[in-house]
């Protein structure tokens, strides 16, 4: 199946791409490493050694930049994996189950959405601290309720539906009934949802940082820079921008992607 | 089912009462811009109780203690005019200041006295652990505090935050703290916790009178913050800026920027049990492969505060003079773990049978330098093939790895002027078993010996001999590795006059400021 | 309207208990004692070491089986009983009273503010033809890419500190109020001006709407009658849904502008495992949750009664 793509949605990839390929490119092509510190040259501004100039550990900014949109990039996809798998399973299930298990799951769905998802991120971060994977897969907690609903809704209206109803009468199993009638109806929403959810996850995980959770050097991710580079703001305004307007950079293309607005 | 409804209405109705409190009383307590002198600092404080937030209360000059300390860390008259310890050194007897009167009006008499310190001493503090026998009020202008045994240190732990004097009348049934009515130049006028506490002139001291009518004291969690409201004039005096602050600040002519050194140190805590680490040469090594004077001055921006040992210059007994720095701290540090069977692997790490040297490194976010540092640190063994892992976890946690044997290193700020004088913190550190924030799994003959005497010698000649060799012993056996000395940064609005800063952080000497006549 | 009522009342206890028995899974999950933590929230980080551990796992009988521990907790909240903090000893209805009404302040503040910003401007992108409204739209593009505490930075330095008009951090007055809250209203009008915007174009384009013009009402009049309402539901219905994440979310600003509010106590809390005032403010926000859907369901009904009561 294609989606066909409006321009702003290309634009929103070709911007993604970009910074994908700054990834792979500068973790591949820079001679430092994102640990390696020169106290003797700290806070400098771009250079032809540097191209983005050194922080406050005189660590290479440029090397550090690459491997932080990387991590994002990975750890996004996890998060979008997750949430979108666990949503959209739940949600066709409770959709075509019957009463008990939408009740049920409608129950702890409730629970959750109650429930800040802020507690939620930092009760399971503190079981693991300083886990990135766990970060994420708490932010993918909070997240599938989101995909669940919406799943949840569309599909009971193509339950419903004379096509499906019909295509079971044929006889055909529940995982083509799925390919054929449900899965058409929910991809698009699934879809801009995922993209929704890839930049909410990196600008979650940004914000995390702010509050000094998951903290772990000498690892580089956008939202820890932010915060480590935060205090340098009128010495090195340059550092600070530099994660800012990747994050802002990711996020906008997640939206332009997402095509729909919401 | 009443209850129900005493729930809903003080939800309900609390919200109200709350915003009306809180909203209300900076009208009627005639605060304002011109007669308030505004702190902002990091700490928090959730309770009355001085024994768990007494620090801020000391500071803010709501509470004394009997004896006060100086610059100089010597103990000086506070509450107590006069003491006199008995010739066997057990018995203290303390005479008590005239006409002092609390907060509430009351009067500050031996029976009070007796109250506060019999309180705290149930409670967790340094009192706890002293051998004490009895308190006891000889007359009403009359303490007396008997030991079991000789302690130099009574003096030094009776001047600490948590054994403040409050009001009889603050204490409830079971010696929770209700109030807090103390003795200080200020008197509380508003109590906001966890953020904010307005303090009120006592127009009543026994002391020097406050001159500045209210002072407020601002919590601001996050170091940026405080920064900007040093820079707006938003805050008069600013404690704790974080070092990456100070170049820009020190271009503001409305500020003035005080550095002062703390006897608080950042040093290493080493498992010295750990098979990796129970030579003292990997213990040198490790020592030696940190540059120290690049962390001063890149790091914490302040050249000169390297810590080649553990105590500061300030506490002269404890600190040797001379110490000879190594020339080729890396090479030595490289020969040293050549030495003890360590060699390079492919990865560049280093490898014994078959094992690599890893390390894990725990800290704390509370104080923002120590992540920077250890992040350093990582950096700086890594260079000589040991392979760091930083966890930023929380204070607790250094403890708790003592206790449980699964601390490796731990980075921390340790504070050795915690009781005036350092041989408390030293004793608890370095004792037999060493302490949860000292020593670990380091025994060492010699040492529990010279502490065994410091407990009871009086003739400074002789304390500042035995202190010196305790000290060199610590320097050459490295069961603490020290990095750096610690320099309190404040930032003070030109608007105010009399600023001076205490090292011992007891006090922020309010009633000696004064606001510039404009 | 009864049953809705009965419906959401047993939808509050069940959100109730799970959000409480959650919380207290959860926390018993973590690794590490927890009267260590305790401890050195109590005394600070200077002054905690095994004995005042052990003085607190003695005081608040920490090594009580976890089962028995949850009954108490269930016992206690049947009577309506929070119990205290463990860190301060007060009492934990007190500590979220304190916090949820300084963030409840802080959220009404804004939302109005939001409304004021974003209600005209949707409109104003909304009108035909208006060639400000891809740069409008832009605009709310890029204040959605940055996150929350850069917004609130970037006002800092503009209001508070080049011009010094407002205060830096603190509360306690009015002034103190108007950034924070300024900061959520931008961060969250970038968010409402869509929906208001599309909202309301959908609306201006509906047959039923051009209708009315034609047959002969002014364009404000035609506005009042079968504009407003209509623009306003699935607003109100989007609100009720950001609502409570906005509540949460603002514990970046609150963390910024040093606002004592539920979402930077319930972070404290957990860092010190502080129990009762989680499951406490939890369980608030968690009967704020159903109670704001609830309201908000029923504006619903009051703007557009066709559809029927909710249940």
């Amino acid at each position: 199946m294609t989606f066909s793509m409006k321009s702003s949605q290309k634009c929103g990839l070709i911007i993604l791409l970009g910074l994908l390929a700054f990834a792979v490119l500068g973790s591949w092509l820079s001679p430092y490493t994102i640990s390696q510190q020169d106290l003797n040259a700290i806070l400098e501004p771009p250079n032809a050694q540097h191209w983005l100039g050194t922080d406050h550990f005189g660590r290479s900014m440029f090397t550090r930049m690459a491997y932080a949109v990387g991590l994002s990039f990975a750890l996004g996809l996890v998060c979008v994996m997750t949430s979108a798998l666990l949503g959209t399973f739940l949600g066709v299930w409770a959709a075509w189950s019957g009463k008990q298990v939408d009740g049920v799951l409608g129950v702890f769905v409730n629970i959750l959405l109650a429930l800040p998802g802020l507690v939620i991120v930092l009760l399971l971060a503190a079981i693991a601290p300083g886990s990135f994977l766990m970060l994420y897969l708490a932010i993918s907690l909070v997240q599938w309720v989101e995909y669940f609903r919406v799943v949840r809704a569309v599909t009971q209206a193509v339950v419903q539906s004379p096509a499906r109803q019909s295509s079971q009468m044929m006889g055909f199993g529940r995982w083509y009934q799925f390919k054929r009638h449900i899965w058409p109806a929910i991809a698009p929403s699934v879809f801009t949802l995922a993209a929704f959810g890839g930049a909410n996850a990196i600008l979650t995980m940004a914000s995390l940082g702010f509050i000094y959770v998951g903290i772990q050097p000498p690892l580089a991710e956008l939202g820890l820079m932010t915060v480590e580079l935060f205090p340098y703001y009128s010495e090195a305004p340059w550092l600070l921008v530099q994660p800012l307007v990747v994050i802002a950079l990711i996020v906008f293309g997640f939206h332009l992607l997402a095509g729909k607005r919401i | 089912m009443r209850s129900l409804f005493r729930f809903i209405r003080q939800m309900g109705f609390g919200f109200l009462a709350s915003f009306l409190v809180v909203y209300g009383s900076m009208s009627w307590a005639a605060s304002s811009k011109e007669n308030t002198l505004s702190i902002s600092s990091a700490f928090e404080f959730t309770s009355l109780d001085p024994s768990k937030n007494g620090y801020i209360y000391t500071r803010m000059q709501l509470l004394e203690t009997l004896l006060d300390v100086n610059s100089k860390g010597q103990l000086v008259p506070a509450l107590a005019s006069k003491w006199k310890v008995s010739e066997d050194a057990k018995s203290w007897r303390f005479t008590l200041r005239d006409k002092v009167h609390f907060h509430d009006g009351s009067l500050m008499d031996a029976n009070a006295v007796v109250k506060s310190l019999t309180i705290a001493k149930q409670k967790h503090g340094a009192l706890r652990k002293a051998p004490i026998e009895s308190i006891q009020a000889i007359d009403s202008k009359t303490v007396e505090v008997r030991l079991t045994k000789p302690y130099l240190l009574l003096g030094a732990i009776l001047a600490h935050y948590s054994n403040a004097i409050l009001a009889p009348a603050s204490y409830g049934k079971k010696g929770d703290v209700l109030a807090l009515s103390g003795t200080g130049p200020y008197q509380l006028s508003l109590y906001a916790p966890p953020h904010k506490l307005v303090v009120e002139k006592n127009s009543a001291y026994w002391g020097k009178k406050a001159s500045i009518p209210y002072v407020s004291y601002l919590t601001g969690h996050r170091a940026e913050s405080r920064v900007m409201q040093a820079r707006s004039g938003q805050a008069d005096i600013v404690f704790g800026l974080a070092p990456a602050a100070l170049p820009l600040l020190k271009k503001l002519p409305s500020l003035t920027l005080y550095s002062n050194s703390i006897p608080r140190t950042i040093a290493l805590k080493v498992n010295s049990g750990h098979p990796f680490l129970n030579d003292v040469r990997a213990r040198q090594a490790l020592s030696l492969a940190i540059n120290r004077t690049g962390i001063a001055k890149s790091i914490l921006r302040i050249p000169d505060s390297e810590a080649e040992q553990l105590l500061p210059p300030s506490m002269t007994d404890w600190y040797l003079p001379t110490i000879s720095k190594e020339p080729m701290p890396l090479e030595s540090a490289q020969a040293l773990l050549a030495s003890l069977g360590w060699k390079k692997n492919a990865d560049g790490v280093l490898e014994r049978d078959g094992k690599t040297f890893d390390l894990t490194l725990i800290t704390y976010a509370d104080r923002p330098e120590l992540t920077t540092v250890a992040t350093a640190l990582q950096a700086q063994w890594n260079a000589i093939g040991v392979r760091t892992k930083v966890n930023v976890t929380n204070s607790s946690a250094i403890p708790m790895g003592h206790q449980d044997g699964s601390l490796e290193v731990a980075l921390m700020a340790r504070n050795y002027g915690f009781i005036a004088n350092p041989l408390g913190v030293i004793l608890s550190d370095f004792g037999a078993n060493g302490g949860d924030w000292g020593a670990m799994n380091w025994h060492n003959k010699t040492m529990s010996t010279l502490l065994g005497s410091l407990e009871h010698t009086t003739d400074p000649k002789k304390y500042h001999q035995l202190a010196q060799q305790a000290a060199q012993l610590i320097y050459q056996q490295r069961p603490m590795i020290p990095v750096s000395y610690y320099v309190q940064q404040t930032a003070v609005n030109n608007r105010v006059k009399g600023f001076h800063f205490d090292p011992f952080e007891r006090s922020f000497f309010l009633n000696d400021l004064e606001f510039k006549s404009p | 309207m009864k049953q809705l009522i009965f419906r959401r009342l047993l939808q509050l206890v069940c959100v109730v208990w799970g959000v409480g028995t959650l919380t207290f899974v959860l926390m018993r999950a973590l690794p590490g004692d927890m009267a260590y933590r305790i401890a050195a929230s109590r005394y600070g980080q200077d002054n905690v070491d095994s004995q005042a551990a052990a003085l607190v796992r003695n005081e608040l009988q920490l090594d009580l089986p976890p089962w028995l521990a949850y009954w108490h907790w269930l016992m206690d909240l049947l009577q309506f009983k929070l119990g205290h903090s463990l860190v301060s000893g007060e009492p934990v209805i007190d500590s979220v009273q304190h916090m949820l009404g300084h963030s409840l302040l802080l959220a009404v503040a804004g939302l109005c503010l939001s409304a004021l910003i974003a209600v005209p401007l949707g409109l104003f992108s909304a009108w035909r033809g208006n060639p400000l409204d891809s740069v409008l739209m832009g605009l709310s593009s890029m204040v959605r890419a940055m996150p929350v505490f850069v917004l609130g930075v970037l006002l800092l330095l503009v209001f508070a500190l080049h011009w010094n008009w407002f205060p830096v951090a603190g509360f306690g007055t009015a002034m103190h109020l108007v950034l924070p809250a300024l900061t959520l209203a931008i961060s969250f009008a970038a968010i409402s001006n869509r929906v208001v915007r599309d909202s309301a174009k959908q609306v201006f384009g509906s047959s039923f709407y051009t209708f009315s013009q034609v047959k002969g009402l002014s364009k404000w009049r035609t506005f009042q009658r079968h504009g407003i309402r209509n623009i306003a539901l699935p607003v109100v219905a989007f609100l009720g849904i950001q609502l409570v994440s906005m509540i949460e979310g603002i514990v970046m600003i609150e963390s910024l502008f040093s606002w004592p509010g539920i979402g930077h106590g319930l972070a404290h809390a957990i860092f010190a495992r502080d129990i009762p005032v989680i499951q406490g403010a939890a369980l608030a926000m968690g009967a704020l949750f159903v109670l704001l859907n609830t309201l908000v369901d029923i504006v619903c009904h009051w703007i557009d009664p066709r559809g029927g009561m909710p249940v």
